[in-house]
């Protein structure tokens, strides 16, 4: 046993996730956990995300300035706010893609919603009933974007303790199949 | 005459990035945000050699555009790729039985998606110009 709760477990699962994403799109991630988010003046982007099934229910949220969005876009050229903003909302889409495939593995089969997203000069992420809130803070370049889980899990359930056999396995992120 | 290849995705940034790849390779490329607008493509345009689709989607997903689609009489026999985030083994057999081509993950890789693209394009045509060969 690892001795940690599912939460803590899910919450580590999407963090891996999350940083894997970062990579494949180009850049460099550095967990931040002192950081305090510091968004400073303008615009801010947020998008977020629900998944669920009968054990766990959950969102996922992506905060950050514009540029750090832009920076992880896959056409460059490209990058006025209303391109980012559907752009934040694909990431957050495929990091929670990532964690739906990672998470089957270990017993848990999750639904996920379609994607929003937000442009405002000052987001503020409220408490709300969900049981666990779990802030992490990401630097990219000199850039911080903050992502936050929020989880309601079922108390009698817990993640299996290994991922099960690979014949079970879910293609990988970038895999190609034709049949 | 270039082949056109519809991709269905909510989202307009992997559409520009899908388009910029396939449009630099020599493929036209047509645009469709959800399941739905996706059938009126595929009912308004003729001509299209594959479909790119996404699967979580709005108003119809793309499970159930591919559902459909194969079950129209309008060209059921045009190729569908899924190209999402999602590699669960129930939903790709889920498109398997609907018809579906193939499955690809996100985030992809461009050289893959055109070898992919090239293949069953290619294919498409060869099986079209033998049914016509056949007929006539």
């Amino acid at each position: 046993m690892s001795g940690k709760s599912t939460e803590e477990r899910l919450n580590e699962i999407l963090a891996v996730c999350l940083a894997e994403l970062v990579r494949d799109l180009g850049a460099k991630p550095t967990w931040l956990p002192e950081r305090q988010p510091e968004f400073g003046s303008g615009e801010i982007l947020a998008a977020f995300i629900g998944f669920g099934s009968d054990d766990v229910r959950g969102s996922f949220t992506l905060i950050g300035q514009p540029r750090v969005f832009a920076r992880l876009h896959p056409i460059p050229a490209e990058g006025n706010n209303r391109d980012l903003a559907d752009w934040a909302r694909e990431l957050a889409n495929q990091a929670v893609g990532r964690f739906k495939n990672r998470v089957l593995a270990y017993g848990l089969a999750i639904a996920v919603s379609s994607p929003q997203s937000i442009l405002a000069e000052q987001v503020r992420v409220t408490k709300t009933q969900k049981q666990l809130r779990t802030p992490l803070v990401i630097g990219i370049d000199d850039m911080a974007l903050e992502t936050w889980l929020e989880l309601d899990v079922r108390s009698d359930f817990t993640l299996a303790e290994k991922p099960s056999s690979p014949t079970d396995a879910v293609l990988a992120e970038g895999s190609l199949v034709l049949f | 005459m270039k082949a056109s290849v519809l991709v269905i995705d909510d989202s307009l940034t992997v559409r520009q990035q899908v388009a910029a790849i396939l449009k630099a390779v020599g493929y036209d490329v047509i645009e469709a945000c959800d399941g739905l607008a996706g059938l009126e493509a595929v009912r308004a345009q003729t001509g299209i050699a594959m479909i790119l689709c996404d699967v979580n989607m709005p108003r119809m997903d793309g499970l159930e555009f591919l559902e459909h689609f194969k079950g129209e009489n309008s060209a059921p026999s045009v190729p569908v790729v899924m190209l999402t985030t999602n590699g669960t083994p129930d939903l790709i057999a889920r498109a398997k039985r609907a018809g579906a081509r193939g499955w690809i993950v996100k985030p992809f890789q461009a050289d893959l998606l055109v070898g992919a693209v090239r293949r069953i394009v290619g294919d498409a045509a060869r099986n079209s110009a033998a049914q016509n060969g056949a007929v006539g």
